[in-house]
């Protein structure tokens, strides 16, 4: 029997995976939830009434052999209960509901449908995989999941009802537990005040004898530099790295682009590829690639911060630009095309023509960037303005931190207004 | 003037008619206003190249860094000579921007004598500032041409990049990748990143053999970077959102609240260029480098703050005002207007800004903790610089999948909103 002749006499016989799978999902959503709670829980055990140091406790989870299944159960209860007594945080996120027979189910429906749950889907699925629209525990029960808001004659408030207490619960859990974890200590801001106050103070008491007069105490190989030198140093690695990525970005995208490569599975394998590569190169951040390059290179070397800024400005334009290529207009590509033009002349005439302006914003954009970035790199051995920031940091001279810290924002908020006015013009 | 008995009615001078006099100044200050504007261009952008000359010249042949090769005073007349030459006898870049181009009363091309009238003329009356309070000024007098708006009637275009603006671009381009190129890039360093290539061959395969012995200890480190993130946002957002009624334009009209304005507004735009990493640099001073994870959460809050302020009043100050008008004139208060007006147009996007910004925050959370602001990022610094190449790669390989689970999360999540 074909599949064809199944359908027609099986009308469902059609299994919905994309259903079965936001199902488990949103299962697994609620299951989550539970466990996020239980590690909250004992979290709080620990740190409010146990005497295990709270370092090794969420170093390792210092479970017990039986809490490791127990826990696992536990929320697994949880889940299974708050999904059939009420309407979950899991269930609400996918948009479903428990319904009874065109009604809301009464509660003896509910914990019918909780209970056979057990028999239905925990061995191995049994029920879920011989009748994938209805499960077992829903036929049995007299339930039916659906995506639509039940018929209940009152809608609870949001507030009231449990998925709303739940995700309440969750944000006061995180929060709480976050504060923990950080340590947060809003007395030591004002214990420490003074400290804090006399660094403000000294900064904003900036030191720029040495903006233009290069700083004798301040040495990088062998040479003095001031902060307007350094200033240059670091435009000039966010120009370069810049114009540098976008040149290599700008051929590699259309390696990157769907429309572009996708006619055989050489250019499939090509597409993915690239775009594998940009996605890993984009999450590797500026800092962490300088770090690369200041070991391979030269520590301090501009070279390493305009290296480290380039590779990630290659992966991050990459991206954008051959988003842009994909949502290409295919009509004058094929109006070019049909007047005879080479394929050459299509990416002249049909392809840049529509591409340019989004090319230019997002290379001013991530010009802007560049900027931002190149301040900072010489923390990890990128060279520029940073390094002069983190030599006085380290001398302790405040003054002149505050000279350079005002030097980095008037560059930033210069880059800033220019690239959003060209930016501006450009749209 | 209906002090003047009938008959006796005299104008009084025109030079003494206050208005008048104030309109031909005005008139006057305008046109002064942009040439001097073209001139300031040209003087910029000539005055650039030659610091970018000698910068190069300097460093290449000395190895010091000097802004100009030759004294202040013969470089003040270098610069303002060579923008009178270019603007009297080409087409100079603030004529360019400006649209304009040097032509006759008639309108046409001037001829040489007419532009060497100019530039002569130009030193006579500009530079002592005299001649700009004459409109025209006396040196376009003397030569008889003015910058106007460039006509294309009667010749064919020629392309801006054959012009001597064109010219003047490309070698500012040239010159300054060229400076770029030898500031960044010195000998040794070039050497060595192609025959040092070897160093990072360690790093590289650790990616492909992590060392599992430390993945509990790096992924606790991990959750600590989450939580960092996570509180640093909301209670960024807590701040940013009554904030952002604050700077608003559109909200903030009157006497009072555009201070405001302009104050948050510049506030913000100077909180926002200081990196998240100069933040926590001075935060980790003032709460001691013991509690690292704190400092780092300052850092991310104060800077979340400026960003999402600045996002979220973006948002609000193009809300559809006919919808606020509507509810208004049903006779809403303001808090009904807020609630059924604004919110309802506000809370999407604002609930996607939020979004964006917790994935910013995690990626800057790994970044913060390199100055040692704890979290992942301290673990992965602390490996690096002890050249623990393995387990930097396996704390690499976390934070890139943590990055791009939270990239694909956020999303998803915001296309949903949208």
């Amino acid at each position: 029997m074909t599949s064809d002749a199944a359908a027609a006499v099986h009308p469902k016989a059609r299994v919905d995976w994309g259903a079965l799978r936001r199902r488990f999902l949103s299962f697994l959503l609620d299951w989550m939830i539970w466990g996020y709670i239980a590690y909250g829980v004992m979290y709080f055990l620990n740190a409010y009434w146990w005497t295990v140091p709270l370092e090794r406790f969420y170093t390792t989870l210092t479970l017990p052999s039986w809490g490791w299944p127990l826990a696992i159960l536990g929320t697994l209860e949880m889940a299974v209960w708050s999904r059939n007594l009420g309407r979950s945080l899991g269930l609400r996120a996918f948009g479903y509901e428990v319904w009874g027979e065109d009604a809301a189910p009464t509660p003896g429906q509910r914990v019918r449908r909780a209970l056979l749950w057990h028999l239905s889907v925990l061995p191995l699925g049994a029920g879920l995989w011989s009748s994938p629209e209805r499960p077992w525990h829903d036929r049995l029960a007299g339930t039916e999941l659906r995506l639509l808001p039940s018929p209940a004659p009152k809608r609870r408030k949001a507030f009231l009802s449990q998925w709303g207490i739940m995700a309440l619960l969750l944000v006061v859990l995180t929060i709480w537990l976050g504060w923990l974890i950080i340590k947060i200590d809003l007395g030591v801001l004002i214990r420490r005040g003074d400290e804090g106050a006399r660094i403000w103070l000294e900064m904003l008491r900036p030191d720029f004898r040495y903006f233009v007069r290069p700083d004798p105490v301040f040495e990088l190989r062998n040479l003095s530099f001031s902060i307007l030198d350094m200033a240059v140093v670091t435009l000039f690695m966010a120009l370069l790295s810049t114009i540098l990525g976008a040149t290599f970005a700008f051929p590699l995208s259309f390696l990157g682009a769907r429309n572009v490569m996708g006619f055989n599975s050489i250019g499939w394998l090509v597409y993915f590829v690239m775009r594998g590569l940009f996605n890993i190169f984009r999450s590797i951040d500026t800092m962490l690639w300088a770090v690369i390059f200041a070991v391979w290179v030269l520590w301090g070397s501009p070279l390493a911060g305009v290296l480290a800024l380039t590779v990630h400005t290659i992966a991050a334009l990459g991206k954008l630009y051959s988003e842009q290529v994909e949502g290409l207009d295919p009509g004058p590509v094929e109006a070019v095309a049909a007047a005879g033009g080479s394929r050459i002349e299509v990416i002249r005439y049909a392809v840049i023509p529509q591409v340019a302006p989004s090319f230019w914003a997002f290379t001013l954009y991530r010009w802007d960037i560049n900027v931002r970035m190149s301040t900072v790199i010489a923390l990890v051995g990128g060279g520029g303005i940073g390094d002069l920031l983190f030599y006085y940091k380290n001398q302790g001279d405040w003054p002149k931190v505050g000279a350079v810290v005002m030097v980095i924002v008037a560059i930033v908020w210069a880059m800033d207004y220019i690239s959003g006015r060209l930016r501006e013009r450009i749209a | 003037m209906g002090r003047y008995p009938d008959g006796l009615v005299r104008q009084p001078p025109r030079w003494l008619d206050r208005r008048a006099i104030a309109d031909a100044l005005v008139l006057r200050l305008r046109g002064a206003g942009q040439r001097l504007a073209i001139v300031f261009l040209d003087l910029l952008a000539i005055g650039i190249l030659w610091v970018l000359v000698s910068y190069i010249i300097s460093w290449h042949f000395h190895h010091v860094i000097a802004y100009s090769l030759v004294p202040w005073w013969a470089f003040g007349l270098g610069v303002v000579e060579a923008a009178a030459l270019w603007e009297s006898f080409g087409r100079s870049l603030g004529h360019r921007v400006a649209r304009r181009e040097l032509l006759t009363r008639g309108g046409t091309f001037p001829n040489f004598s007419q532009r060497l009238r100019h530039f002569l003329g130009w030193h006579l009356f500009v530079l002592p500032l005299v001649g700009l309070f004459f409109d025209p000024p006396l040196h376009e007098r003397l030569s008889g041409l003015s910058p106007r708006s460039a006509s294309m009637e009667g010749r064919t275009p020629v392309p801006w990049w054959r012009t001597s603006s064109g010219l003047f671009v490309a070698i500012f381009l040239c010159v300054g990748i060229a400076a770029a190129v030898s500031v960044t890039m010195d000998k040794e360093s070039l050497t060595r990143l192609f025959t040092q290539a070897g160093r990072t061959v360690k790093f590289w395969k650790a990616l492909f053999s992590p060392d599992t012995s430390i993945l509990l200890p790096s992924i606790r480190d991990l959750l600590v970077t989450i939580f960092m993130a996570v509180i640093a946002t909301s209670f960024a957002v807590v701040v940013a959102v009554p904030l952002s009624f604050l700077a608003a334009r559109n909200l903030m009209r009157g006497p009072i609240g555009r201070p405001i304005y302009t104050v948050l507004r510049g506030a913000m735009s100077i909180m926002r260029s200081i990196e998240p990493i100069v933040w926590a640099i001075i935060f980790l001073v003032w709460v001691t480098a013991r509690r690292a994870p704190f400092a780092g959460v300052l850092a991310l809050w104060v800077h979340s703050i400026a960003d999402l302020t600045k996002l979220y009043a973006e948002r609000l100050e193009s809300i559809d005002p006919g919808l606020v008008e509507a509810i208004a004139s049903t006779g809403a208060g303001r808090l009904q207007v807020l609630r059924y007006a604004v919110v309802p147009q506000i809370i999407n996007p604002y609930i996607s800004f939020t979004l964006y910004r917790w994935d910013i925050n995690i990626r800057m959370a790994t970044v913060v903790g390199v100055v040692g602001g704890g979290g992942i990022g301290q673990r992965l610094y602390f490996y690096l610089k002890n050249l623990a190449w393995q387990q930097a790669g396996t704390v690499m390989i976390l934070i890139v999948i943590l990055v791009w689970a939270i990239d694909y999360l956020s999303a998803r999540l915001r296309a949903k909103l949208a």
